[in-house]
């Protein structure tokens, strides 16, 4: 039997005293000795947890947003639990790269990680390398993109079939329920836009005034291209009156809509700063938004959960909400980019 | 005259640390012990990591979480931990929080942690050389084309099209069959592939008489745009998963000890047998010989398009050597794997002191530049530095790299 090596404790904070787990149990029950040791030591010292983030590419601003609210949600918890240090540490690659990922997956388990938040460029490459650091007793949290078989402890971010659904339901509510609407997508390959087509196309079946919409790709997924699509297609269906876009990537060009606009009704997803400015022209009237500073926030959050309180979701998928942008609420939505991207 | 006859007669027999320092690996030897020693030093005056082993708890046992005082508690906030008591049959063990860092009571496993050197550990060491690996075999074949004064600036492209065919290839396999099945079956797939777009590479630039940059930055997006058709045309995915364990866990990610040695063992054989062949074959000889003086070695009656071309059809092979090591350690295939590898094998033969004006050039530096990048990228990762910079340091050490080496070289110019 090892003997132990005791060394006291100090007092609870709020966040403590509010842990509980999945069964509302207080994690800080019975913690009558918490301060009263008058010798004043801790259990350890002093508790620091390395948490690595990986996300899919550094020139993307929604990852830079998540990396703000990975580094915030760090310093707060740190604050918050005493004891205990949260130490964030940045992993991207400069452009996508799922061999690249893995081996940051494994450079970081190597260098003694706890935690482990990553957005999967290829769930298939990266499974193997998760499964090895779950393996090793890393917690890991995906956001945005998933790798369902990789051992995780819970993915954050929407449901893309859902968010579909979103974007074809505030396109049928500016169009009146009529209408003929064309839906844009990049890679027809890209199983999270397959899954948002899917979405867009099943919502607008409920709608008897709304033809079954057509569905137009692009690649390679690059602004112009987009745009460039957007254009033959509205040239050559001068009656479409609705576009459904499931990424904005039209939207990061100058006057990618001259010559919709003004005959088309426009929702898309990805209310970034550029597109945003589309919005508060009018020439798109709705912006379906995902939780950037969230994916890095709600991650980190849930990994210091589960390694401080040994606390778990309630299901491994969390989803998030979408925030709705309309063209009335775009430059309020604007200033809260300014906060994600670190620039107030 | 008089100058010759009073200086002192050459030393035959040179000492042997005078002849290991005069190899041209020998500059990159010493940097890479010196990094390593600098890493490691910082790994000894800064805190050490944990490494981490799991006990799974069987499943008739109790386990509490004890609080300083030895007070049991079902639930207790990490930093109130002092140790962990086990209950099975009547027996009690505990576990002080000093070794076990926290119990899952998800998984009902206790995460025992030992400190370790942050850089001097097997785990990192193993696994800087299993990255660099990938590139580093790629490298063995271009360290040929760069001596021949050519350039390959499709390996990238063909490391993922040899991967794409061969993960179309293995998803097809039962999920049963053996590694013996499996990986040969896998290796001459991928090496098949890789041989044919080598052999394209060295006969077009040969046959039509075109620079071979012109005609490997055509092959380079001719063969992504394949990588990326086939898969979407086939399968309808950008990547393609879904192995038999056999060949992933069971051969090229088989553990042993913690670590996953198997490709840095290829690596090393790679390496000897590209060594071997550069420096010991008449073929070595006459690749040396054609980026020296190609026009001589046409005079001295050498085969120059017929060795051009198997050099780059070697090339080729090699990158499907990697690509199957690639599958078979990430258990699948992306449409952008391989993607600027290209930037990556360049700069592993040239900071390994190959000349891009050829005649010049070692596979044993080749794969220590490889090592080199890889240390660079390592130290990154310790010093917590953004990976943002990880390209300006990399693009600073080729040049710094480069400048030392052809100082190096003007100076025993001089005194030759």
């Amino acid at each position: 039997m090892s003997a132990l090596a005791l060394v006291g404790c100090s007092g609870s904070t709020d966040s403590e005293k509010a842990a509980t787990d999945d069964h509302g149990h207080d994690h800080s029950e019975n913690n009558d000795h918490g301060d009263h040791d008058d010798h004043g030591d801790h259990a350890h010292d002093e508790i620091t947890y390395k948490i690595g983030v990986i996300a899919k590419s550094n020139s993307n601003p929604v990852f830079l947003a998540a990396k703000n609210g990975a580094f915030a949600a760090g310093n707060r918890l740190t604050e918050e639990l005493d004891g205990a240090t949260v130490e964030i540490l940045w992993q991207t690659p400069s452009m996508e790269d799922a061999q690249l990922q893995a081996q940051y997956v494994e450079q970081l388990v190597a260098s003694g990680v706890d935690g482990i938040a990553i957005s999967c460029t290829d769930a298939n490459l990266l499974t193997n390398a998760l499964k090895a650091a779950v393996d090793k007793g890393v917690i890991v949290v995906t956001f945005d993109s998933d790798a369902p078989d990789s051992g995780r402890m819970a993915y954050y971010g929407v449901d893309d079939f859902q968010a579909g659904k979103e974007v074809m339901r505030q396109l049928a509510k500016v169009m009146g329920n009529q209408g003929k609407v064309a839906v844009l997508t990049g890679n027809p390959a890209a199983t999270n836009l397959q899954a948002r087509v899917n979405g867009v196309v099943e919502q607008a079946a409920e709608y008897e005034g709304i033809e079954t919409p057509m569905v137009y790709s692009f690649m390679p997924e690059t602004a112009t291209e987009a745009a460039a699509k957007m254009q033959q297609v509205q040239t050559a269906n001068p009656d479409i009156t609705g576009w459904a876009l499931v990424g904005g990537w039209p939207l990061y060009t100058d006057n990618a809509l001259d010559g919709i606009y003004e005959n088309a009704k426009i929702v898309s997803m990805d209310p970034l700063p550029l597109p945003l400015e589309y919005a508060m022209k009018g020439q798109v009237q709705v912006l379906v938004g995902q939780p950037y500073f969230g994916w890095g926030e709600k991650s980190v959050e849930m990994i210091v959960d589960k390694l401080h309180f040994d606390r778990s979701p309630a299901s491994s998928m969390v989803y998030a909400d979408f925030d709705i942008v309309t063209s009335e609420d775009a430059e309020e939505f604007a200033k809260g980019w300014k906060l994600w991207l670190g620039e107030d | 005259m008089t100058k010759a006859k009073n200086a002192p007669p050459k030393n035959p027999n040179p000492p042997l640390l005078k002849r290991l320092l005069a190899h041209q690996e020998s500059g990159l030897v010493l940097v890479i012990i010196l990094i390593m020693a600098l890493l490691s030093l910082y790994g000894v005056l800064t805190p050490p990591i944990k490494q981490k082993t799991l006990i799974k708890l069987h499943e008739n046992a109790t386990i509490v979480r004890l609080d300083t005082q030895g007070n049991e508690h079902e639930f207790l906030a990490a930093n109130k931990i002092a140790g962990y008591r086990v209950t099975l049959d009547g027996q009690t063990t505990e576990y002080s929080s000093n070794t076990i860092e926290r119990y899952d009571s998800a998984d009902r496993t206790l995460i025992q942690v030992r400190s370790v050197n942050r850089f001097f550990n097997k785990s990192n060491l193993v696994l800087i050389a299993t990255n660099a690996s990938f590139f580093a075999i790629i490298a063995v074949g271009m360290t040929g084309v760069i001596i021949l004064a050519g350039i390959d600036l499709s390996v990238g492209s063909i490391y993922g099209l040899c991967a794409i065919v061969g993960a179309m290839v293995l998803t097809n396999l039962p999920p049963e069959t053996g590694w013996y099945i499996a990986v040969p079956l896998a290796l001459l797939t991928c090496m098949t592939v890789g041989t044919i777009c080598g052999f394209a590479n060295g006969a077009m630039s040969e046959g039509l008489s075109v620079h071979p940059f012109v005609i490997t930055l055509g092959m380079m997006a001719i063969l992504r745009g394949l990588t990326v058709v086939i898969p979407q045309g086939l399968f309808g995915t950008q990547s393609i998963g879904g192995f038999p364990t056999s060949f992933t866990t069971g051969f090229f990610k088989a553990e042993f000890y913690g670590v996953y040695p198997v490709l840095v063992i290829i690596m090393i054989l790679t390496a000897i047998a590209g060594w071997f062949v550069l420096s010991k074959t008449v073929f070595g000889r006459r690749v040396f010989a054609i980026g020296g003086n190609e026009t001589a070695a046409k005079y001295a009656g050498i085969p120059v398009k017929k060795v051009k071309i198997l050099v780059y059809t070697i090339t080729g092979a090699l990158c499907g050597l990697s690509a199957c090591i690639y599958l078979g350690y990430y258990g699948a295939a992306e449409t952008n794997a391989g993607n600027a590898y290209e930037l990556q094998v360049i700069a592993a033969t040239v900071i390994g002191g190959a000349s891009l004006m050829g005649g010049r050039g070692t596979v044993i530096g080749a794969v220590l530049g490889a090592i080199i990048i890889q240390l660079i990228n390592n130290t990154l990762i310790i010093f917590s530095v953004d990976t943002s910079y990880n390209q300006i340091v990399m693009g600073a050490a080729i040049i710094i790299a480069v400048v030392i080496d052809q100082t190096k070289q003007r100076i025993q110019a001089r005194r030759a």
